[in-house]
């Protein structure tokens, strides 16, 4: 099908703050987040015509472009700590306790485990949408985000001593 | 089935779950009241993880710059009608793309950078890495352009604080912070951008950039201040005599 110029506009619109959300949570950096996010649309709009039913599209622009310019970068660059973000002077006031430890957290569970958990909480896909946008069946997509999900809560519950300063407000 | 069990399968429950699955732990959880506690501490847990991930930080300028891309992406690839007066005019077209290219091409890329230039001056990037470690930073640079991030002979006294990577114009990019000058920083773009040196002066709350290039590599000295300031931290530093 023919999609248009106006139509990608709109998808742009409609699902920027979407991907650049996705792309925070799995980078853990807002300027990669938002580098990611103008590469995902721009290589999205190149292959537009690989887009069979336009019902689709979010999770094709997520899990087709915003993924797949992830995987790239990480392959590519040596990733920036959590605790070298977090001394970020723009990026202090914005994160509250919780924010820090789940972005350690993260950092810390490896990326097959990762991406499912980003999408089950930030995008609130249901397990059928996620193994549809993962191509896996949908018992192995429930049973990687139990483990996920468990890890996480465990490593939540064990705050690091940067989580803890904040918490006692020494930052 | 043992609490045990139960407690496991609360990690493959998610909350307005009523999926025939889900009946079993939500059953036992209604008669155990141990496992109800946990129940509990669980659904308080996970609905402060849902939160956090909501507190994702603002980025107003983000769809600016995809449309930006956009729009050159566009630019690059309008589409042409083919029919058989195409074959005809094909040399003519050809050297008429030719000649806009060459005449454009640079124009183009001067404006790519002007709109960069003018956002990253009201709307600095995060630094993502700080250092005082001039060495570190250099390297750190280095693996995100390509190749060496050696600086040219005029920026040899210029001292750096932070560091972050970017895309100007489809070329990797970083900017760093400069460590004896709060406004100053300096971004270094893997590309050719601009023809010559250059004074470009933007909104005088937003600030001022002196461009060049060597060649392979362009330089963008940014400042938030006016153009004099500019010219006199230039001179102190060496830039320009």
């Amino acid at each position: 099908m023919q999609i248009t110029d106006q139509m990608f506009n709109d998808w742009v619109r409609q699902h920027q703050r979407l991907l650049f959300g996705i792309a925070y949570w799995l980078t853990g950096s807002r300027s990669d987040a938002e580098e990611l996010a103008q590469e995902a649309f721009l290589q999205a709009y190149r292959s537009r015509a690989s887009l069979r039913d336009v019902e689709l599209v979010k999770g094709w622009l997520v899990l087709r472009h915003c993924h797949n310019q992830m995987r790239r970068r990480t392959k590519s660059r040596v990733e920036v700590s959590f605790d070298e973000m977090f001394y970020e002077p723009e990026s202090r006031p914005t994160l509250s306790a919780d924010a820090l430890s789940l972005h350690q957290s993260l950092s810390k569970l490896d990326e097959r485990h990762r991406l499912p958990v980003v999408l089950f909480y930030f995008q609130e896909l249901s397990y059928r949408e996620i193994a549809e946008a993962l191509e896996l069946p949908i018992g192995t997509v429930m049973s990687r985000l139990a483990r996920a999900r468990q890890k996480l809560h465990e490593l939540m519950k064990a705050p690091t001593k940067l989580v803890l300063m904040k918490k006692a407000e020494f930052l | 089935m043992s609490c045990e069990f139960y407690e496991s399968e609360m990690y493959a429950w998610r909350p307005g779950d009523d999926l025939p699955e889900s009946k079993p732990l939500l059953d036992h959880v209604a008669t155990c009241p141990e496992c109800a506690r946990w129940f509990a501490n669980f659904s308080a847990s996970d609905e402060r993880i849902r939160q956090s991930f909501l507190q994702i930080p603002e980025s107003p300028s983000l769809e600016a710059k995809i449309f930006a891309g956009l729009d050159y992406e566009r630019l690059q690839k309008a589409p042409r009608k083919s029919s058989w007066r195409n074959w005809f005019l094909l040399p003519i077209a050809a050297s008429l793309l030719f000649g806009v290219t060459l005449g454009f091409s640079p124009w183009i890329q001067e404006a790519r950078l002007s709109r960069q230039v003018a956002t990253l001056l009201s709307q600095p990037p995060s630094a993502e890495i700080n250092s005082t470690d001039q060495k570190q930073l250099l390297s750190w640079s280095a693996g995100a352009l390509s190749g060496d991030a050696a600086l040219p002979p005029e920026l040899s006294r210029i001292e750096f604080r932070a560091a972050s990577s970017l895309n100007v114009a489809s070329h990797k990019a970083v900017l760093l912070k400069m460590k004896n000058e709060q406004r100053a920083s300096l971004l270094i773009i893997d590309g050719r951008l601009t023809e010559e040196n250059t004074i470009k002066s933007f909104h005088e709350t937003a600030g001022n950039d002196s461009r060049w290039s060597d060649g392979r590599r362009t330089y963008v000295l940014l400042f938030q201040g006016s153009e004099q300031d500019m010219h006199a931290y230039m001179t102190r530093m060496g830039i320009v005599t």
